[in-house]
Parts: structure tokens; C-alpha cells; sequence
């Protein structure tokens, strides 16, 4: 007897599931900018594909956000008119980079490295690269890129003194992260972490040993902070396990005594 | 101990307390060769009726609205105390009903129990069935996450697929052309009150008319295993001599029970999120697809079924008609003999029914 069709499992068409979902899938629009240049050959499309891989493309900031003009409308897209900008000339990068981020502008205006700004000093982008601009972290202190203007000494301290800090909010990102992939609600921690390391990435900036080491202590106070409500997040977690255990084995016991009671009315 | 006996005896000379215990429990008589099969409906009453309580507890604290619905799972997960066990429990006992209801219908099927004078029994177990599906996949959009509000999309979507009526079809269950607030809506009342009742009142059938046939005897260790149902007039199938209903084998579906709580509790307190995955925990987003939706397990069959053929009406006529095939088994199947080794055919097409189910779950899954 033929029983393919019960195994077949199916249901009430109601609830069968299709299809690729892609077929209707809500996909943005791609911008006028992108449908141009990135079929383009050479440098005029090389900064699609390293944006692509940004944390910029990451988090929805497409060309136009700094470069202005009309994304929307080709004929258009790079009219002054619209608020097209292009390219800043060297001087200007800082103020370009500035409109978004502008606590770091202040921190970079106030240090030796803004203050070299059309003297040979470094730009944003000599650090950060334009298009390719990924999340910033220590490893963009390196001899390589200090080295490529003076020795890497200083350099070399400050990094060092960022360092624990540096791992400690890495590791508690980490962390986060993994409660937040299982439902946990963590945007309590996500906020607090945000602005400890805000106020971490200001020294970037200020390339100023001594004040890294003074801004250290307090930062890592405020770390600890979060590392306690981590801590007490792990601690209930591991509790909710040792319960398990408990809850799992009286289930266990009641099986056994329910059959042992069973077998007394053979 | 004298005055229980004393509220005992008030009762009894009032409605024949004794009389119903002694007809329906203790002298209710059951095959000597019962197996702890047989528990299985008493463990899927069990986990309904876990599934009403901590379903009316979220009631409590869940808001059926577009805009809140999201955030008030989330609060019940992290800030109403215990508020994570009632919903894991919720979210992995629906997962555990589905497999355990798979587990009492193979069980059925290897048995032969659905053969005659059982019909209605297997029709009503088939109802069950669908209306579980029908509650799983109601209750899986009310969190509005990503995962339910894409799932929801792609099932509502297929039904688009039936001729003529399908496009209105889709609309009628969404509440409108895209998948939104009314949606939720209506898959809201459905769930928390027309299938939870529905199923209720089928439990009933199911459980009367298996009152009324009496139960099966297993076809296992005895010499004669045919079907002894003539259909010349209703007869009840006693079994003299037989194990009494209580206390043997209420103890027996006791133990089932407890070990059915043991694997469920494991699952809720080591592996809550076993069902679980990174788009659940994401608030819905019309505008932005999740790279990889995919139906429930249950689900992954049906899913790929209708991937396979190119076009989608013939993949759920494909299922409608594995449907009806499976509701209406006790018809096709009418050989006398219930004992599946003595029944090669139907050994081949009940296992390679199976293993197709499990292959097309598995290739589902990995697609």
C-alpha cells in the first residue's frame, strides 16, 4: 500500500513554502552612480569596488552622501546644481571627511597632524584610504604608515599604551555580539560600549602619548562597567543551565518512579 | 482519610462517581500486548495543553500590533521574570508537537491501526495534523521578526500559484497585496482562538471515536494478525482479560510524559535556540530580504517540492495530492492483514515514503 503520500508530507497548500525568495524581494533600487560607474574601466570605476567593501557601503552610505549630486537622476547625477561636489583637493579632505565626523575633525585639527595640514602632514585618507574606508582599529598604527613620514617611536608608544584598551572593548564586542545573536536584548551594552569607544578613538587622533595614558585609566574604569553586566549576563545564563540540569534529571527521576510504580501492579 | 472517603461518598450517591471510574479507568481494559507507542497521543494532549497554558501567559505581555509586537516579544524575553522560559517553552513545544505528531502517526501507519472499523479515528488524526501546520505557521509570523515576516511572505505567496482563484486567495490571506499589519491581524485571531478551539474540538472527536471503537490491538507477537472487523454492525472491541487503563498504563503514559519532558526540558534549557536563527531576533524589515529564508523543518519537504518542478502549480497539486492520498489511507489501503512484515509492498512504499520525506528535508535544508 502505497504510503509515498503520507511521507510525503505536505500540507494544506496554505502553508507550502516556495520558491526563491529573491523572485519578489524588495531590492533597492541600485543609484544612478553605481549603474555608471561601475561598469566603467580604471580609476573612474575603481572607487565602486573598493567602496563595496567598506564600512561605509556597510552601513547605507552610498556615493552621494559625500559627493552630493542627484543619485536618482542620471542625467543629472554630477550637476553642481544638484549639489554635486566630486573630489575634494587635498586641503580640503579633512573638512570634506569633517561634515560627518566631526568630533574627530576637532581631535585631528588639534594635533600635530592637523596642525601639518598642507605642510606634507596626513589627511584622513592617508591613514584611512578613501573608498576603501573599513572599521577603524589599532592595526591602522603600524611602521609601515607612520614610518612613511617620520619614525615610528612615538608612534610605536602610543600604540602600546591603547593596546589593552584596544582588546578589551574588541573582546567585549565580541561578546555583545554573541548575546545579541541569541535574542538577548543588548542595547543597553551596545550604547554604552558606542560611547566609551568614541571617546577611545578621540586619542587616535590627538597623537598625544601623554594623554593617552591619562584617558586610559578612565576609559577602562568605564569598561569595567560593562564587563560587569557581561559577567552577570554570563553568571544567569550558567544558572539557567545548572536549573536545567536539576529540571532534566527530576524528570528523569519521576520516569524511573513512575516505572518502578507501574511494575508493582504486574 | 475518612473524610475523603465521607466527600467521595457525597459525590458518588449524587452522580455514580464510582460507576464512571470503574467503567472508564479501572476496568477500562486495554490489549496485554500494549506498547509504549501507544503513549504517544497522550504525550501530543499533553504538549497542547502546555502549549494553551504558556500560550494564554504570553497573552499576557505580547501586543498583536505591527509596531509593538517585535519589542514586546523582546521584553518578554529579557524583562518580564521567566517571561524567556514561558516562550522558549512555547517556541520549542510547537517544534515538539509537530515531532512527536509525526512520531503517533507512523505509528499508526506500522501498526495498521487505521485500517476499519477506524476511519473516522485516522480522518480526525489527519484534521489534527493539518491544523497544526496551520497553527504552527500563524503563530510563526506573530513575532514579526525578519524570519516571520519573510517566511510568512514566500507561504502566503505560493498559494498565488492555484488558477483563477490564487491571486485573491493570496490577498484574502494577507489582508491586503503585501504581507502587513492586517496580516498579523488575522493570523493573530486565528491562532490564539479559531485553530486552538478547532483543534479542541477535533482532540474531542478524536479521543470520542476512539472511545467508541474501542482500542486496537497491536498486530505484534500474537499468530493472528488480520483484520477481525467484519462491518456487519458496530461493535465495540473490548479486551478481556486485558491490562486495566489505571493505574497500568496511566502509569505508563506517566513515564512517556516524564521522558517527554526530560528531551523537551533538555532542549529548552541547553539548546533554546535550537530553532531559532539570527533573522529571529531581527525586527521585521518589509524593505530588506534576509539572504536565506527557510521554512520550518517540518516545512523543508513541501519547500523543495515545489522548487523542483518549474512550475509552481504543478509542485502543490503535487502535495495536494500526497494530501489526500494520506487522509484518505484507510480507503486505498483495504488488505485484511496488519502486520507490516507480513506486507512487503507496503513495507517498501511506507519506508521509501519516508526516506523520500527525509531526503527532500534534508536537500531542502542544504539548497
Amino acid at each position: 500500500m502505497n504510503l509515498l503520500g503520507s511521507l510525503l508530507v505536505l500540507l494544506l497548500p496554505l502553508a507550502a513554502l516556495l520558491l526563491p525568495v529573491a523572485s519578489f524581494a524588495a531590492e533597492p533600487q541600485e543609484i544612478v552612480c553605481i549603474q555608471c560607474h561601475g561598469a566603467m574601466p580604471g580609476k573612474i570605476g575603481e572607487p565602486v569596488k573598493l567602496w563595496k567593501g567598506s564600512i561605509h557601503a556597510e552601513n547605507g552610505i552610498a556615493c552621494n552622501a559625500c559627493h552630493g549630486g542627484d543619485p536618482k537622476d542620471a542625467a543629472n547625477a554630477m550637476s553642481p546644481a544638484r549639489g554635486f561636489l566630486g573630489a575634494p583637493k587635498e586641503p580640503a579632505i579633512p573638512a570634506f571627511c569633517g561634515r560627518c565626523h566631526v568630533g574627530v575633525l576637532k581631535d585631528y585639527l588639534a594635533s600635530a597632524h592637523g596642525k601639518a595640514l598642507g605642510k606634507g602632514g596626513p589627511t584622513c585618507v592617508t591613514c584611512h584610504s578613501n573608498h576603501l574606508v573599513v572599521k577603524a582599529s589599532l592595526d591602522i598604527i603600524n611602521e609601515k604608515r607612520c614610518s612613511q613620514c617620520h619614525s615610528y617611536e612615538r608612534a610605536k608608544v602610543i600604540r602600546a599604551a591603547m593596546l589593552e584598551t584596544e582588546t578589551m572593548i574588541v573582546a567585549m564586542d565580541k561578546r555583545i555580539a554573541v548575546y545579541k545573536g541569541q535574542g538577548t536584548d543588548t542595547e543597553s551594552l551596545e550604547k554604552g560600549l558606542f560611547a566609551v569607544r568614541n571617546r577611545f578613538h578621540t586619542l587616535f587622533h590627538n597623537v598625544d602619548v601623554e594623554m593617552v595614558k591619562k584617558e586610559s585609566a578612565g576609559i577602562q574604569a568605564d569598561l569595567k562597567k560593562i564587563q560587569a553586566q557581561l559577567t552577570a549576563l554570563d553568571e544567569s545564563r550558567q544558572k539557567r543551565k545548572i536549573a536545567g540540569a536539576v529540571v532534566v534529571s527530576a524528570m528523569l527521576l519521576l520516569a524511573l518512579f513512575a516505572h518502578l510504580l507501574r511494575k508493582t501492579f504486574d | 482519610m475518612a473524610l475523603f472517603k465521607r466527600l467521595i461518598d457525597w459525590i458518588d450517591v449524587r452522580i455514580g462517581a464510582r460507576e464512571i471510574v470503574a467503567k472508564e479507568l479501572t476496568g477500562y481494559l486495554l490489549p496485554r500486548n500494549i506498547n509504549a507507542w501507544y503513549s504517544m497521543g497522550s504525550i501530543l494532549l499533553f504538549i497542547f495543553t502546555l502549549q494553551v497554558v504558556t500560550g494564554i501567559l504570553l497573552l499576557i505581555y505580547y501586543v498583536p500590533d505591527a509596531d509593538k509586537a517585535f519589542k514586546s516579544v523582546s521584553f518578554i524575553m529579557n524583562q518580564v521574570p521567566f517571561g524567556w522560559l514561558i516562550r522558549t517553552c512555547h517556541a520549542i513545544g510547537s517544534n515538539m508537537m509537530v515531532l512527536v505528531l509525526f512520531l503517533h502517526m507512523l505509528s499508526v501507519l506500522f501498526m495498521n491501526s487505521y485500517k476499519s472499523p477506524r476511519e473516522l479515528n485516522w480522518l480526525t488524526g489527519f484534521i489534527l495534523f493539518t491544523l497544526v501546520q496551520g497553527i504552527s505557521l500563524t503563530g510563526y509570523l506573530l513575532p514579526w521578526s525578519q524570519l516571520s515576516f519573510w517566511a510568512t511572505t514566500v507561504a502566503t505567496n505560493s498559494v498565488g500559484a492555484i488558477p483563477a482563484v490564487g491571486p485573491y486567495l493570496v490577498e484574502f490571506l494577507r489582508g491586503g497585496t503585501l504581507v502587513g499589519p492586517p496580516t498579523l491581524g488575522r493570523f493573530f485571531a486565528l491562532h490564539v482562538a479559531l485553530i486552538p478551539l478547532g483543534m479542541a474540538a477535533v482532540v474531542g472527536a478524536h479521543l470520542f471515536f476512539l472511545q467508541r471503537t474501542g482500542v486496537s490491538t497491536p498486530p505484534f507477537g500474537r499468530k493472528e494478525t488480520a483484520n477481525q472487523w467484519r462491518g456487519d454492525g458496530y461493535r465495540y472491541e473490548s479486551h478481556p482479560g486485558g491490562i486495566p487503563f489505571f493505574p497500568h498504563y496511566a502509569l505508563e503514559d506517566l513515564r512517556s510524559i516524564f521522558i517527554y519532558l526530560a528531551c523537551f526540558l533538555a532542549v529548552v534549557f541547553f539548546a533554546p535556540n535550537l530553532f531559532f536563527t539570527g533573522d529571529s531576533f531581527l525586527p521585521a524589515n518589509p524593505l530588506q530580504t534576509p539572504a536565506h529564508i527557510k521554512p520550518e523543518w517540518y516545512f523543508l519537504a513541501n519547500y523543495q517540492t515545489l522548487k523542483i518542478f518549474p512550475n509552481e502549480f504543478i509542485g502543490l497539486s503535487v502535495q495536494g495530492a500526497a494530501m489526500t492520498f494520506l487522509a484518505l489511507l484507510p480507503f486505498i489501503d483495504r488488505s485484511k492483514e496488519r502486520h507490516p512484515l507480513k506486507r512487503p509492498l507496503f513495507m517498501i512504499c511506507a519506508v521509501g515514503g519516508i526516506l523520500l520525506w527525509i531526503g527532500l528535508s534534508v536537500w531542502g535544508h542544504y539548497s
